[in-house]
């Protein structure tokens, strides 16, 4: 009979200890028991901007996100190679990884750049998305506020998509891996604009703050839904935004350029990637990369000979905040917009202690980008205009530069040089040619003057292999390219 | 010793002399004991001395004796007996069979059973003289000892662990280790570090899934499991063990490249020396940097332990110290292991036992990544400016970078560069026999890399790893009737693992820049509770056992990291000294586990085996929508060598066919705590961005939720055969097995607006089929000499069958620029390399520059246009190869010779291709952007590739080793009385006196891997490696 019970007991025992099975780390937190207050959906918003920030190819990511330039979303930091080398502005060194497809017109579907910033802008979308989603918890007075800033950031990364490779994949909300459809169905440019435009114009409508240089603000919405206008064709739309900016007086030209990319958050500054030189996470590599021998950087985004002589014709004195003779390469030209090392001829540079491990801020809009933009609508795709408004605006960022030499009429060609030396090395080159309709005829005339390879078709970039290669055959190809 | 013993000694010896007595003849018949039968050639011999004979074919036998004498009755397969003579005339004896070689008893998994009814195919290896291989980690002395486990030494440096895989690799992404079980309960498998082999008894391997499945989700890579040392009944036994071991490491003599012989070469050819090779020749150090960093090292051990007990309680305490400097410059691994072990019987039905063993283990690590940056750097680079080649430090080049070279200084190839000759100048000296070069910022490069040279990488760095350990033990076993038992164990372990790192400022070329430091703890915590219901019961010819029980393991981690930069000086080399915080986390994370388990064994008549077991395991691993898993497995046995047609054979002594069928899981899943925790939720963790000038914390999402995720799942059936032939002189066992692995844990990949390059789900399926043969040979046993052998040999074949929608798809190293490929093809191993097929060199004339690299070997290659369409492109890429082995064998033997012994173990491995990149270092100038050939001159340049990209970099990673040779020496007792020691012996060993390597093979070990991010998906890759290590060993065991 005892037997029985000490049977019994024993039995019990092996059942009835047991380990909680749905545990999660105190270190962590889940999607799903996350966003539930104002302070925590604002960590989501400031994610996305980490997202836009990209990673520093020194972070020391885990596996699954790649180390180096094969980190997954490197997002603005490589943005030069499109915005800068695939142009008539900028060149490698000597043949530099980073950015020698570029130069040479021969990118290709695997070049590293092409794939991890088609990742990086759907990167920026998806935490954005993650916001969009987790708004039910948040309190009335900031809901619109969040949606604005979240769907601002995702037009913008949609506009560089769109602009980039053409048509794109579309989506507005998080999805599942197994959403193919969704995740590799190429969803036509208008649509795609037609997306961005909603967004903006939420965005616009929202009532959002006005003081930020680096977070979405009323400015920086309407000057990149000015852009989207112009890029579309809609002259009057953009001028009415630009005005509203301009208007706005929120914002005016810094009078010494070097104050404009060294004495940062400054007044011209419209909207802005910041960067810090004490966190890598939160740092900038490029700056190191653009120069010779400063840690691993063979140097990249040189200025062409080209840039060089656009800046001794119409550059008055922005030459030397743009570009320096490279100490170690006589006879080359290195970008000095972000210099992470000390160079007294540039001027007094805040130095990091690693230049690999920069801070300097990353300008996406800044004023005088709107006076040339205003210009630019008023022009309205004509040739020539003799407006006052957009002579005045044009003639605003001439005079800052010592080039003040009284004009009547402005001509297209005057505006797009302009643009070339103000805003040389800040990612507008590429795309400017193309919105200017002119990138076939220069680029080509620029490819035959340096024996390079450019065809029409690469005005797109080409759609990632790596994406097209796990698409189950949904997703294609920009014409021209292998797959 | 006593003065009992004593004593008795003495009189046995003066009883020698005083007995005077008479010759006479002794007969006797010899029977077996198990059946009576007659045996014949039965060994009858005067103990101690020459005179014997052995039996006829009726077993009969006699012999001259005397009173005194005593006989001895041996014979192959049955216990040896010793008869004394006291005058009798006839003496008839029955040998018994030697139980040790048949009825072993294994350990199963949560129980145990006689090796003659085994269903399952595990292989045991007990620690006979594995102590005294002098290796400072256990695993390493397993090496070649067991079929199907495969122990391959990657990494090199002192302390670090091998890679170890039972039956090939049967994971794509998870880690395909075995379990390590240590005294029943499991335990992570860095455990190997800090066990120290003199406190091993045996080691179990669970081999199918049959066996392994009652380990339900964590089976499926086979189980380790090792049972310690315990007490013995008798007085106290002190044991003191030590070895000392002197070590090298083989150098690799391709890489060994004559500087001089390579002037020479330059002189033969071109009647003089470029001035680039007379600036090199000025500054020629004549380093031999393999010398220079594989230094070699000495190894030492010393153990003390005490065993013994009285019939209810025992004992065994043993104390431990093993230091091994390796055989790099800077490595060097240290254990201190204490472990008390104690049982025993309270009462007849209560026994209980504990076991605490704290350990503490400090490495420090080569700091260099692999041997490569050896290799790159020719012998004529110095290691330090002296006061003669500082003359020649460009101090404007770089932009001045080299300005204040000083003496004592590293040196940088790149110190040397850019001197400007006079045009048309053949000689780097004027006519007055001055130097006559200019620095400039663009002149004349003789480097070959811009990295410093590797005495600054391995002393500007120091790289720790120290871990605390401790792991206690304590069992209570409740026998409730003649057939049911009942045992709890509960088991808590603990260790704290700190890694730190610095990168002082002299490390890189980068100098103060690139200095940084890390420091990183890790607390892992384990408490582990097992309950078993044992029942076993005996009825006429049918034997049961039955176990049913459930183990719950709870496990906690804390783990904190920190990593700075911003240095400035030396002074204070660690997170200290840092300005900026490259990194900071913290983390704590959870893995539980409960397993509910039940197994049922039936005989019939020792002839007929039955085993069933199932296992149900709940993990928090797992999905939300999968937390749980049913693992089954069953398997058969006839014991053909027990039924009466053969009960009768004179040769065949066991017969037995088996086959066992289960299923078994791994929830092993390797890539960071999140993965192999929480892989299954869509965690957040911290970010942060810089907006209005201020760092603001963000929430980042690191993956996409999958309530769906499971346990990787293997389904094996192994059928085998284990048998015993001439009184089991020749016994072993075949097996062959067919695994399938799948659900495995697979990265897919997705489309970038999901937000994520990759998915964890589990999609993958592979498939390892082989044949395993363990064959042990008793060739002479006789007094005096004993011949023992071994053959091990297995063959396995890796299959994928199945990796998602990335069939075909290729993976690269993501190191750097050396993109060196694999394909992972269904229907092919997991990985294979892929590339173009070597066509031809460069012609000597179509050569820029060609005595700057070594042999005039350049980057460039032609490669072969496979499908003819003059073109090289994607398509004419190839499979080159794969990693794995198809054969791995070992042949080992052993002699005795009275009180000598000899041993050896050779071992191979055939059939397996490494893609050796060490040579693109020695060879190439390598410079993705540097053309260096003559592209006025090079024909058909639409077919040159880069060399590394070819099959002129897959070599043969086959060997043959002489992995120990072994000669020992057991003091005679009438020494080791007069020392009052039990038992002394003297040996020395040799490991990898010879390691053949094949031909085409170029660096330092065939087996070395270097892990890339992508895991088995990319697996047989070499950057330079590590050196084998030979080692010569004096050794000593005291008994007392």
């Amino acid at each position: 009979m005892k037997t029985k019970y000490i049977f019994t007991g024993l039995i019990m025992m092996l059942f009835l200890g047991s380990c909680d099975l749905d545990t999660i780390p105190t270190s962590a937190v889940t999607v799903d028991n996350f966003f539930t207050t104002d302070e925590e959906i604002e960590t989501g918003i400031i994610n996305i901007y980490d997202a836009l920030q990209g990673s520093n190819p020194l972070e020391g990511s885990s596996d699954i996100f790649g180390n180096g330039f094969n980190h997954v979303f490197l997002g603005i930091q490589i943005e030069y190679q499109m915005g800068e080398v695939l142009s008539d502005n900028a060149r490698t060194k000597s043949g530099s990884p980073q950015g020698f497809d570029f130069e040479i017109f021969n990118v290709m579907p695997q070049t590293l750049a092409v794939t991890t910033y088609y990742r990086s802008m759907y990167r920026i979308i998806f935490n954005a998305n993650v916001v969009l989603e987790n708004l039910e918890d948040a309190s009335q007075e900031n809901a619109v506020k969040f949606e604005a800033e979240a769907r601002f950031l995702r037009a913008y990364a949609y506009f560089n998509l769109v602009r980039y490779y053409g048509d794109v994949p579309l989506v507005n909300r998080t999805i599942a891996p197994d959403e193919v459809g969704l995740a590799f169905t190429r969803v036509p440019q208008n649509q795609i604009y037609d997306f961005i435009l909603s967004d903006l114009q939420f965005a616009e409508n929202s009532g959002i703050d006005i003081s930020s240089r680096s977070r979405a603000s009323r400015g920086a919405v309407q000057t990149l839904l000015a852009k989207v206008h112009l890029t579309l064709g809609n002259y009057l739309d953009a001028q009415v935004l630009l005005e509203s900016v301009i208007a706005s007086n929120n914002y005016s030209l810094e009078s010494n350029f070097f104050d404009v990319f060294y004495n940062e958050s400054n007044s011209e500054t419209v909207f802005s990637i910041e960067f810090d030189a004490t966190q890598v996470n939160d740092s900038q590599g490029f700056s190191a990369e653009f120069l010779d021998a400063v840690g691993r950087g063979t140097g990249t985004n040189y200025a062409t000979d080209e840039l060089v002589a656009a800046f001794d014709a119409i550059g008055g004195n922005r030459g030397q905040v743009s570009f320096r003779g490279d100490p170690g390469n006589p006879g080359l030209f290195q970008t000095a917009k972000f210099l992470p090392i000390e160079d007294t001829n540039v001027g007094d540079i805040p130095v990091p202690s690693n230049p690999r491990i920069a801070g300097n801020d990353f300008i996406v809009i800044r004023y005088a980008d709107v006076l040339l933009l205003h210009a630019e609508a008023i022009m309205a795709g004509g040739t020539v205009t003799s407006s006052m408004d957009a002579i005045t605006s044009f003639n605003l960022v001439r005079e800052r530069a010592g080039t003040s030499a009284p004009i009547t009429e402005l001509t297209k060609q005057m505006l797009m040089d302009e643009r070339r030396v103000e805003l040389a090395f800040e990612n507008h080159r590429f795309l400017d040619l193309k919105r200017f309709g002119v990138a076939q005829e220069v680029l080509s005339a620029f490819s035959a003057a340096n024996n390079h390879d450019f065809q029409a078709f690469e005005l797109l970039l080409p759609i990632p292999s790596a994406e097209i290669s796990i698409s189950q055959g949904l997703l294609t190809q920009n014409p021209g390219y292998p797959n | 010793m006593n003065f009992k013993v004593k004593s008795v000694f003495f009189v046995l010896f003066f009883m020698s002399f005083i007995s005077f007595a008479q010759n006479y003849m002794l007969k006797g018949q010899v029977l077996s004991g198990e059946d009576k039968m007659p045996l014949p050639g039965v060994n009858v011999l005067i103990a101690g001395g020459t005179t014997g004979t052995s039996t006829d074919f009726d077993g009969n036998y006699q012999l001259q004796v005397k009173d005194g004498d005593v006989i001895q009755f041996s014979s192959i397969g049955f216990v040896t007996q010793l008869i004394p003579v006291t005058g009798q005339a006839n003496q008839n004896i029955d040998l018994v069979v030697d139980a040790s070689t048949l009825d072993e008893v294994v350990i199963i998994g949560y129980g145990t059973q006689k090796k003659s009814l085994l269903t399952g195919a595990i292989s045991k290896v007990t620690n006979e003289k594995l102590d005294q291989i002098a290796v400072s980690r256990v695993d390493e002395a397993l090496i070649g000892q067991i079929s199907g486990v495969s122990i391959v030494n990657s990494e090199g440096e002192a302390g670090g662990a091998p890679t170890i895989r039972i039956r090939g690799v049967g994971s794509i992404q998870s880690n395909a280790g075995p379990l390590i079980v240590v005294d029943g309960s499991v335990v992570d498998s860095d455990f190997l570090t800090n066990i120290d082999m003199n406190n091993v008894e045996s080691f179990e391997v669970l081999k199918d899934a049959a066996s392994a499945s009652i380990f339900g989700s964590r089976g499926a890579n086979g189980v380790i499991q090792i049972t310690t040392k315990e007490g013995k009944e008798g007085k106290a036994k002190f044991t003191y063990n030590t070895f000392t071991g002197f070590k090298e490491g083989l150098q690799s003599d391709d890489y060994d490249i004559d500087f001089e012989a390579e002037l020479q070469r330059e002189r033969d050819i071109t009647g003089g020396l470029s001035l680039g090779s007379q600036m090199r020749q000025l500054i020629n150090a004549n380093n031999n940097w393999q010398d220079i960093v594989i230094d070699g090292g000495v190894i030492q051990s010393h153990s003390f332990g005490v065993r013994g007990g009285g019939k209810k309680t025992k004992y065994n305490i043993n104390l431990s110290y093993t230091k091994d400097e390796g055989v790099l410059l800077t490595d060097e691994f240290e254990r201190f292991t204490a472990q008390a072990k104690v049982s025993s019987e309270l009462t007849d039905k209560l026994k209980v036992g504990a076991s605490f063993s704290p350990s503490f283990t400090g490495r420090r690590r080569f700091s260099a990544s692999g041997l490569y940056d050896v290799i790159r750097q020719p012998s004529w680079v110095p290691s330090r400016l002296n006061d003669f080649n500082i003359q020649f430090v460009n101090r404007v080049r770089d932009g001045g970078a080299y300005a204040d070279a000083q003496v004592g200084d590293y040196v940088l190839q790149r110190m040397f560069d850019d001197f400007q000759f006079p045009a048309g100048a053949t000689s780097i000296f004027d006519s007055q026999g001055n130097f006559q070069g200019l620095p400039v910022s663009s002149g004349t490069d003789i480097s070959n890399t811009s990295n410093i040279n590797p005495l600054a990488k391995l002393l500007e760095r120091e790289r720790f790893e120290d871990r605390y350990k401790f792991f206690g033990n304590l069992y209570a076993n409740y026998k409730l009737n003649s057939d049911f038992s009942f045992r709890t164990d509960f088991t808590a372990t603990y260790e704290n693992r700190i890694n730190t790192d610095y990168q002082g400022i002299n490390e890189s070329r980068n100098g103060a820049s690139a200095a940084n430091a890390s420091y990183d703890t890790r607390s892992r915590y384990g408490l582990i509770s097992n309950n078993v219901l044992s029942y076993n019961k005996t009825i006429d010819k049918h034997d049961i056992s039955a176990i049913v029980g459930a183990s719950f393991e709870h496990r906690f981690f804390e783990e904190s990291q920190i990593e700075t930069s911003g240095f400035t000086s030396d002074v204070i080399p660690n997170v200290g000294g840092g300005s900026i915080i490259n990194s900071a986390t913290a983390f704590d994370y959870q893995n539980n586990l409960n397993g509910f388990f039940a197994r049922a064994i039936y005989a019939y008549d020792n002839k007929y085996l039955f085993n069933a077991s199932i296992r149900r395991d709940g993990s928090s691993v797992f999905g939300a929508d999968t937390k749980y898993g049913v693992f089954p497995a069953v398997s058969a046995g006839w014991v053909v060598s027990n039924e009466d047609f053969l009960e009768d054979s004179n040769w065949i002594n066991q017969l037995k066919l088996r086959v066992s069928y289960g299923v078994t899981g791994t929830n092993d899943f390797a890539g960071g705590f999140l993965v192999e925790n929480y892989p299954s939720l869509a965690l957040l963790s911290g970010s942060s961005a810089v907006v209005d000038g201020s760092i603001l914390p963000g929430f980042n999402a690191q993956n996409i939720a999958n309530p769906d995720l499971q346990w990787e799942r293997s389904v094996e059936i192994n059928p085998g055969l284990d048998f015993g032939f001439f009184n089991n002189a020749v016994s072993g066992s075949l097996e062959y097995y067919n695994r399938t692995s799948d659900e495995l844990l697979l990265n897919t990949p997705t489309g970038a607006p999901t937000g994520f390059q990759f998915a964890l789900q589990n999609r993958g399926e592979v498939e390892n089929t082989g044949l395993e043969l363990e064959m042990r040979l008793r060739l002479v046993s006789n007094e005096n000499f004993k011949w023992k052998a071994s053959i091990i040999g297995s063959r396995n074949t890796n299959t994928l069958k199945d990796i998602g929608d990335a069939n075909g798809q290729v993976v690269n190293t993501g190191d750097g620029s050396r993109l060196v490929e694999w394909i992972n093809l269904v229907g092919q191993p997991i990985s294979s390399f892929y590339g173009y097929v070597f066509d031809r060199e460069i012609a000597f004339e179509d050569l820029n520059d060609p005595f700057r690299q070594v042999g005039n070997k350049t980057q460039f290659v032609y490669a072969k246009d496979l499908n003819g369409d003059g073109l090289i492109t994607e398509d004419d890429k190839t499979i080159l190869g794969d990693p794995f082995p198809d054969l791995v064998w070992s042949f080992g033997s052993q002699f005795e010779y009275k009180n000598f012994d000899f041993s050896f173990l050779l071992q191979g491995s055939h059939g397996a291709k490494t893609y050796n990149l060490g040579d693109q270092y020695v060879f190439d100038f390598f410079n993705s952007n540097t053309v260096d050939f003559n592209p006025a001159t090079a024909p058909d340049q639409e077919f040159l590739v880069q060399r590394i990209f070819t099959d002129d970099l897959v070599q043969d990673a086959g060997y043959v080793a002489l992995r120990t040779v072994s000669l020992g020496y057991n003091l005679p007792e009438s020494v080791t009385q007069g020392l009052n020691l039990t038992n002394v012996r003297l040996y020395a060993t040799g490991q990898n006196l010879f390691f053949i390597t094949a031909d085409d093979y170029t660096g330092w070990n065939p087996e070395h891997q270097r892990n890339l991010a992508a895991g088995s998906l990319a697996s047989g890759y070499q950057r330079g490696g590590t050196a084998i290590q030979r080692t010569i060993t004096l050794g000593l065991n005291i008994q007392f």
